[in-house]
């Protein structure tokens, strides 16, 4: 049997009415790996991760998760296989309290003392949280608002989580617990899709990279080797 | 800071000149006296009393306005108290010399080619038919004062002011209400001493308003001293509070069972009336409220419920029975299949709105609405449904051999009706599929990124929402023996949707104040009919403005609301 990676995409195409948002991009993600996606802004990045969490329909292409089609799939089936998108800004529901938000994450989830164990487990590994779980999440900081998105993203249990721009907005200082965090959760078995401006760190803690423009892959590489690459140091590292 | 002092000394200075906040308040208030006589309302105020031949809900309103100018300017205001004293009295010296405006023009010019309301008469009674002169020094002095009132009553401490309001709304209802309060207290005995304590043959009298006033306001004082020590002892026991509330709802319920059998036949229609709309502001509270799917269509669900009841139960032309194999039915048997037929159309609505969204939302649902209303008057349906004579002759429901036949036993129909779907309203709040609601109403994408299914969840509110219309629409139905399509205009749906607005969107309490307030007050209050429409407008700009969450919000929506204030 050949080595099968845990998302492939092939030739994707999306489209926003006529304009074409990805012309035809392909990507695979290993399981356990870190593989980050860099890009300009409108270069398609965000757009790459709707189409595969089943927000935006491809026009063509294919999307593998876990050996299954899913690009034709809803987005609330695709969640449930085990793929977990925490969306650019955050997204919180910024009226309910952060313990109302992670219940949320585990709206699929019955097995009511394992959601408990998990709330707990993501309180240490968010200690600010605990602190805060009362707190109606729209007051808090970006950085902890970002902490909430991923623990809402973590309580559904996700074999990959989607990650896109967390470090957006964020102090140097909470850029960088957020970035340690990305590899203990990775380092929990969960597999990243991680879309990052920012990046330098990201290639940093990628097993693999990709770079896309104005909606096609130019380059690609492991994390390393993109990090020293003299086109990607000039356009995206300065 | 010597520069920066410099660098502020050619702008303009930053807090208006002290005149500016009194001068701004005053004229609006004048101008709203000014409209409510042009409108006419006034008129219809003046000839209300409050207190027998001493107070009328004219003069209570005028000198309201006038209470407010003060109030509003002693709150903004940031000058020392004295000053803001002066500013609340020279706000209502000018809301005054407004009003004696008006009275000078309407004596001095004919202006009742366009504003028929602006007669001598008015002029009379605003001057206290004292004359022009001394009325109008009279009215100047009266607005001052009260604005001073106003003003001081900001300056209380809390509790002091709630309760002296409260007394005083007391008064207001034991006087405004005076007929429907006389009635209640028709019987003999203790009861009646009561009566002739308060109320002459007219309405409340002088000592009655006191002795209103201070019992309220001693209740009033008590309760507050008892809930500031209790909070103080046992800050956390949601044990005994939750117990509390329980009692609360059961005194609410008797008192519901009871009131009607009180207070009369007519009362029971007005409850009746407000079930009704209490039960379909539940089912549009569940759509808009929980899923934030806005629904101008509303009313479409009320009409299938009482269209089907009437095809099926009638004894008419139209009747199904009379031309199928269907038996003709009982209220009973026939409710089902009302509430079933809501649902259908309720989900066949939603279907092709799925992916509509906020305000493209409420005009689709408007048409939709429209649309089953044109449908039914059309003449391609009148042999089935027939037209706009509609359908005739729908029985009324029995229990055993008892007819429901009179508004109070239909009403007791109703509340039951209403407590049951309560229930069920309370518990899906609470449930997975209210939760789902919730994320849907507050995000799509991540709801959707969360594993809820939005067709499933969207289709799942509109069906349940209408079937509390299609029940409420099938107790109309019976309740009338008859269907017109024109009982089903868009009004109906505007009026469910400004009842949440008004009582607190998602909040079950908030669908009966708003229900209560909405449709229940303008019932009782039939004399004042024809403005029923600016009183919606005025109370809900005014509910926007100072309690944006609705009379009585959900605890989520109040909570929302002060962190957005925060935030």
């Amino acid at each position: 049997m050949t080595h099968q990676p845990l998302l492939q995409v092939k030739d994707l195409h999306v489209f926003y009415d006529q304009i074409e948002a990805l012309r035809g991009v392909s990507l695979s993600v290993d399981e356990r790996a870190i593989v980050t996606l860099i890009g300009a802004n409108g270069a398609g990045k965000s757009t790459l991760l709707r189409s595969i969490s089943g927000i935006l329909r491809a026009r063509s292409g294919s999307i593998k998760f876990a050996g299954a089609s899913i690009e034709q799939a809803p987005a609330h089936l695709i969640a449930r296989t085990g793929l977990a998108h925490v969306p650019e800004g955050r997204r919180l529901f910024a009226k309910l309290t952060v313990d109302e938000n992670l219940r949320m994450g585990a709206f699929r989830r019955n097995d009511r003392r394992a959601i408990e164990d998990d709330r707990e487990r993501l309180m240490d590994m968010f200690p600010r949280l605990r602190e805060r779980t009362a707190q109606i999440s729209g007051t808090l900081s970006g950085g902890e608002q970002q902490m909430v998105a991923m623990a809402r993203a973590l309580m559904s249990r996700p074999r990959m989580l989607l990650l896109d721009e967390p470090s957006m907005g964020l102090s140097p200082l909470m850029v960088d617990f957020v970035f340690d965090t990305i590899t203990k959760i990775n380092g929990e078995g969960i597999t990243i899709l991680l879309v990052e401006q920012n990046a330098s760190l990201a290639l940093q803690i990628a097993t693999s990279a990709y770079v896309i423009e104005s909606g096609s892959i130019s380059l690609q590489g492991s994390g390393v080797s993109l990090l020293h690459d003299e086109r990607v140091r000039e356009a995206y590292l300065g | 800071m010597q520069s920066a002092t410099q660098h502020l000394s050619w702008t303009k200075p930053l807090t208006p000149p002290a005149v500016v906040l009194p001068l701004k308040t005053g004229i609006i208030t004048g101008l709203l006296a000014i409209y409510s006589a042009a409108v006419g309302i006034l008129k219809l105020f003046f000839e209300r009393d409050v207190i027998v031949d001493t107070l009328t809900l004219g003069d209570l309103f005028l000198a309201t306005l006038a209470a407010c100018c003060g109030a509003y300017v002693w709150r903004k205001s940031t000058q020392a108290g004295h000053i803001r004293a002066a500013q609340a009295f020279a706000a209502g010296l000018i809301a005054g010399l407004i009003l004696v405006g008006l009275v000078v023009a309407v004596t001095q010019l004919n202006l009742r080619w366009m504003f028929t309301a602006l007669s001598a008469d008015l002029s009379r009674t605003l001057t206290y038919k004292q004359g022009a002169l001394a009325g109008s020094l009279m009215i100047i002095a009266a607005s001052m004062s009260a604005a001073l009132c106003g003003a001081l009553l900001m300056s209380m401490s809390d509790s002091l002011r709630r309760s002296l309001l409260w007394s005083m709304a007391c008064v207001l209802i034991a006087g405004v209400f005076q007929e429907l309060i006389q009635i209640s207290l028709r019987f003999g005995g203790a009861v009646a001493a009561i009566r002739e304590l308060l109320y002459v043959w007219g309405g409340l009298t002088v000592q009655g308003a006191a002795i209103v006033f201070f019992f309220a306001f001693v209740v009033l004082q008590a309760l507050d001293a008892r809930k500031r020590r209790g909070a103080a002892t046992t800050l956390k026991s949601p044990a005994p509070k939750a117990r509390s509330q329980l009692a609360s709802a059961l005194l609410l319920i008797a008192v519901l069972i009871a009131f009607p059998l009180v207070a009369g036949s007519y009362i029971g229609q007005v409850m009746m009336l407000v079930s009704l709309f209490v039960l379909m502001g539940m089912g549009l509270n569940i759509e808009v409220g929980l899923a934030g799917l806005l629904d101008m269509g509303f009313v479409a669900f009320f009409a299938v419920g009482a269209y089907t009841i009437a095809l099926l139960t009638a004894d008419s032309e139209y009747a199904l029975a009379q031309d199928t194999f269907l038996p003709s039915l009982n209220f009973w048997s026939a409710l089902p299949f009302a509430v079933l037929a809501a649902t259908l159309v309720g989900v066949l609505f939603g279907l092709p709105v799925l992916s509509v969204k906020g305000d493209y939302l409420a005009v689709a649902t408007l048409g939709l609405g429209e649309i089953v209303r044109v449908l039914v008057i059309s003449d391609a349906a009148k042999p089935v449904l027939g037209g706009a004579q509609g359908i005739l002759q729908i029985p009324k429901p029995h229990i055993g051999s008892f007819e429901l036949a009179d508004p109070v036993s239909l009403f007791y129909l109703t509340l039951v009706f209403v407590l049951v779907a309560a229930y069920i309203a309370w518990r899906l709040e609470g449930s997975r599929l209210g939760r789902a609601w919730m994320a849907i109403r507050d995000d799509e994408d991540v709801a959707q990124a969360l594993g809820i299914n939005l067709v499933q969840s969207k289709l799942l509110a509109y069906g349940l929402g209408a079937a509390f219309a299609g029940l409420a629409g099938a107790i109309f139905a019976t309740m009338l023996t008859s269907v017109y399509p024109h009982s089903f205009s868009l009004l109906i749906s505007i009026n469910v949707l400004a009842l949440l607005i008004v009582g607190g969107m998602g909040s079950l309490p908030g669908v009966i104040v708003g229900a209560i307030l909405l449709i229940g007050l303008p019932e009782v209050l039939r004399e004042f009919d024809e403005y029923r429409y600016l009183f919606y407008g005025a109370l809900l700009i005014v509910v926007m403005r100072v309690r944006p969450e609705g009379l009585w919000p959900s605890p989520q929506r109040k909570r929302e609301l002060r962190a957005a204030e925060k935030g």
